[in-house]
């Protein structure tokens, strides 16, 4: 089978000599469970199945940024060896319009994956399917395209560009921003801006489709199974059911996985033209067009303050780049309006279209160019008032949310402060810039602070109690590195009280309980709570029948309860049996205890899952009702500037983070070294290089789009400084996978002032900035 | 233009993880295609298939090799191991797949067989003396999850572990 199915057979080896039982409870650092599939190769990806009469398709791409394609001679590459169809926007099957991923219904009746109007460079315009990869390979380059090309916006900085449009709802305004900043002692004002970045997953994208009649099997990964699946569904016209999305293990993702996209389209199509199962995986450079990376964006941020650097007001103005047909706002004002306590505030952000592929998420977005904006203006005021960048964010400490007005749920940001700086050594830092080095490297600290909403969705999850005593959990949801094997089982281990050992996950394939999106760092909390509901109806069905089956060797003790701990059942006195889960149920004939639960709220209609499931409309507000709800952090971060050469490394990483209870701290430290090792990429490395001339992403491969390599990264310490936060999830968790990325920007550009006393607002911060 | 179109194959011989496989080629096919499009060995990943992320690092006569620049061809007659054939036959891990596993060396999973594949060799070629020479001879192998502190952490066991 494709789902994830391997017990830890051949790991106990190496569990047994570290782990230790309560590892497998909630809060335990059990080793991930889909870590042995992992380690052996035997972990099959989406489409990495192997099925027979497999085709091979190879898209074409846009050369041009903006225009019209004349025409595309397909006569070569059709006579090639192998070749089994060409796809041009002209023989393409009849696509439908779908809904978007809020549910609003299509604009479009039809849904054409290949373009006769280019919008950008990089677009898809054709495709070649043949009998092996390297046969499509080779017919796609003989594939000739003429065009009529037009002048193309090539980014934010193009002179044609101009001021965009006004994004109304993303105003937030209080007070009197403008006259409390003109009356202000203290004032400054500065722009900063990031850059394109790219989510750059190791696994790139791709998709098998397989029709068999009517119903269409999509190996493919995903962040987003039945999302996903809904979109195939409408634009072929079968229904939701006929869709089967199998998503078994997730190459990184990042916010880049889950939408089907117009590739997806095409290797569906062409799978239905030929009637035989088509896999189609985007070129490394295919996968800087074929779907957004983040926007660059450009911010000013006004700080008016007292002297004591209390901020009176803050006064926000951002833009992000969009495409020129399709819409992405990155809410740059998220972190702005809340990390500090200001009586005036106010915040207007612009988006302008350029011949780009729409933008989409990437790690935290909104929060994380927001955050570089903020955290870097506040270091900049600290100097202006000589006041310690540390001291300073304490001074101006939001008690509650300035913007909702509401209580936090829980906030644990004074303590982050507390844990890094002391761990960091923070009050060895000798204020002054310039004033630490070692030899020819100035050496420089800086400290920023980050956040994340808490986003909450619903959720189903199915859990058996096996004949063998093991327990089988289900969902639609997805493991793309977070750990949800993992926190499943651990969460199913405890409720039902087994050992993690004898739990079974098996994710990723649509036909299971559905899941929403695994984004916006919901999945954890929103999955716990519904396998530990699942879980806990399905033990007391288990403990139900122990007591009153005629046949259990409970029933004459006629108990209350029962208890079942270490896969054993036993009364709570221990007076009586003490059997295993496998022979209690043997006794009394069943083959398995089965429950669903889900999160959903009581009374939900069949269509309220189903837009629930499909769409992000129905996600609960983080403010909603009491309180305001989020994850928080602060990062310690000392740089080493090369004082002839301007090169940056980080040398040493401290961050105290809360979000809230750790499911399994192991893995949750996991996540969020990696979230600051790609903020490190954002300041240090990453950036999208257009070509001016033809509008194109010249560093479009891992050679020349610079993630960080194991040889850029230092030591990395991180700390939980978390409380359960019971108004945020069922047991307490807060978002992991986003938060930790926040601030790092901010805390390394801070650094470097730092070091060398020159103030660097455009990332990233390379050495040419620096001399 | 024709003839890098024609589709000529040639009878190739592989010993990949101690056991033959005979095939039938086109003299372009990679041995990572081989790999995992012929021969069901998915377990190698392609991440770029231009010699820039070493996800798929196997070993050819023990020497890490990326197999997207390498054809299959290429590799005749000489010992190919994948991460499939790195557990003992018992099924027993490698010092350093227990160590990955021990040390959360990897999250999503897909660097994961380069560079274990990367940090046997790393080893077995004596990079592996400190922290800073571990990430300098592991820094081909590229992880977007950013695992890197962790494989340091692994490969640092598991040098130790080789040596006892
Ligand atoms: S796939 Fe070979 S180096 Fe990237
Ligand atoms: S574990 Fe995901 S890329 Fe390394």
């Amino acid at each position: 089978m494709t789902v994830h199915n391997i017990r830890h057979a051949n790991t106990r080896h190496a569990d047994s000599r570290h782990g230790d039982a309560s590892d497998g409870a909630v809060g335990g650092r059990l080793s991930r469970v889909d870590g042995p599939a992992k380690i052996t190769g035997a972990a099959k990806y989406a489409f990495e199945q192997q099925l027979d009469g497999l085709a091979h398709a190879v898209m074409v791409e846009a050369t041009i940024a903006a225009g019209t394609v004349r025409a595309i001679d397909t006569r070569a590459a059709e006579t090639a060896p192998g070749v089994l169809l060409v796809l041009t926007p002209d023989t393409i099957m009849e696509i439908k319009g779908a809904s978007d991923w809020l549910g609003n219904p299509p604009t479009q009746k039809t849904y054409s994956p290949l373009a006769r109007t280019v919008t950008y460079s990089g677009q898809h315009i054709a495709a070649v399917v043949a009998e092996t990869f390297e046969q499509a390979v080779a017919a796609a380059a003989l594939v000739e395209v003429s065009y009529d090309e037009t002048p193309a916006i090539v980014d934010l900085s193009d002179a044609k560009a101009g001021d965009g449009i006004p994004i109304d709802v993303m105003t937030k305004e209080w007070g009197d921003a403008e006259a409390a900043f003109a009356a202000a002692p203290v004032r400054i004002c500065a722009a900063y801006n990031t850059q394109r970045e790219y989510q750059a997953a190791m696994e790139p994208h791709g998709l098998i489709a397989r029709w068999q009649g009517e119903e269409l099997t999509i190996w493919e990964p995903s962040q987003w199974l039945d999302g996903m699946a809904r979109t195939y569904a409408e634009w072929f016209g079968v229904p939701f059911e006929n869709v089967r999305l199998v998503s078994p293990y997730i190459g990184g993702g990042f916010g880049s996985k889950a939408l089907a996209l117009a590739h997806s389209a095409v290797a569906a199509a062409s799978a239905k033209m030929l009637g035989r199962p088509v896999k189609l995986v985007l070129t490394r450079p295919q996968n800087f067009t074929s779907y957004g990376g983040r926007a660059a964006t450009r911010q000013t941020v006004t700080i008016g303050a007292g002297r004591d650097g209390k901020i009176q007001s803050i006064v926000h103005r951002g833009v992000n780049e969009t495409a020129v047909d399709g819409m992405w706002v990155e809410p740059l004002a998220s972190v702005t309006s809340i990390m500090y306590a200001t009586p005036n505030f106010s915040s207007k952000q612009n988006v302008v279209r350029v011949n780009t592929v729409v933008p989409g998420a990437k790690r935290a977005p909104g929060e994380n160019p927001s955050a570089f904006g903020i955290e870097c203006a506040i270091d900049e005021l600290a100097y202006e008032v000589g006041v310690d960048p540390l001291e300073i964010r304490l001074r101006n400490y939001a008690e509650q949310d300035p913007e909702a007005k509401k209580a936090w749920s829980t906030r644990q940001l004074r303590e982050a402060f507390a844990a890094g700086a002391e761990r960091f050594g923070w009050s060895k830092r000798s204020p002054k810039p310039r004033s630490m080095r070692d030899g020819h490297q100035l050496i420089g600290w800086g400290v920023a602070a980050g956040t994340y909403p808490v986003r909450r969705a619903y959720g189903e999850a199915i859990v058996r109690i096996l004949a063998d005593g093991s327990v089988e959990v289900e969902s639609s949801s997805i493991d793309m590195g977070q750990g949800t094997y993992t926190i499943l089982a651990q969460t199913a281990a405890e409720t039902v009280g087994v050992p993690a050992d004898d739990v079974v996950v098996k994710l990723g394939d649509s036909r299971f309980p559905r899941a929403g999106v695994a984004g916006g760092s919901r999945l954890a909390g929103v999955m716990t709570g519904a396998v530990y509901k699942a879980a806990t109806s399905a033990l007391d069905q288990f403990v139900g029948l122990a007591i009153s089956d005629p046949r259990s060797p409970f029933h004459a003790l006629q108990a209350n309860t029962l208890v079942v701990a270490n896969g054993r059942i036993t009364a709570p006195r221990g007076d009586g049996p003490d059997v295993s889960i496998a022979e209690l149920l043997a006794s009394v004939g069943r083959d398995r205890i089965e429950a669903t639960g889900d999160t959903m709220p009581a009374n939900s209609s069949a269509e309220d899952r189903y837009k629930n499931y499909t769409t992000i409309a129905t996600s609960v507000p983080h403010t909603e009702g009491d309180y305001s709800r989020h994850s928080w952090c602060a990062h310690f971060i000392e740089v080493r500037v090369d004082e002839d050469f301007g090169t940056v490394r980080v040398s040493r990483v401290v961050s105290a983070l809360d979000s809230g209870r750790l499911y399994n701290p192991k893995l949750a430290e996991s996540q969020w070294k990696g979230g600051i090792i790609m903020g490190i990429g954002q300041a240090l490395l990453e950036e999208g290089i257009v070509d001016r001339r033809h509008g194109r992403i010249v560093n479009n491969n891992l050679a020349d789009y610079l993630v960080p390599t194991n040889a850029d990264i230092p030591d990395i310490e991180v700390i939980s400084v978390g409380i359960p936060d019971l108004h945020s999830s069922v047991l307490g968790g807060k978002g992991v996978g986003e938060l930790a990325i926040v601030g790092v920007a901010p805390a390394i550009a801070n650094a470097v002032f730092h070091a060398t006393g020159k103030r660097v607002r455009d990332l990233p911060i390379t050495l040419e900035k620096l001399i | 233009m024709t003839d890098q179109t024609t589709s000529i194959t040639i009878p190739i011989h592989l010993t990949i993880n101690g056991r033959d496989h005979s095939l039938n080629v086109e003299p372009r096919v990679t041995l990572l295609d081989a790999l995992r499009d012929r021969l069901d060995l998915t377990g190698t990943k392609k991440g770029c298939d231009h010699g820039q992320c070493g996800a798929c690092t196997v070993h050819v006569d023990g020497e890490r090799v990326l197999a997207c620049l390498t054809l299959a061809a290429q590799v005749e007659g000489r010992e190919i191991t994948t991460i499939e054939g790195l557990a003992g036959a018992d099924g027993t891990l490698d010092a350093v797949q227990a160590a990955f596993l021990e040390q959360d060396a990897f999250q999503c999973g897909y660097c994961t067989p380069g560079q274990i594949m990367s940090a046997v060799a790393c080893i077995r070629e004596g990079h592996a003396g400190s922290d800073d020479e571990i990430r300098e001879y592991m820094a081909g192998n590229l992880c977007r999850c950013g695992a890197y502190p962790n494989i340091v952490a692994a490969v640092r066991q598991a040098a130790l572990e080789v040596a006892s």
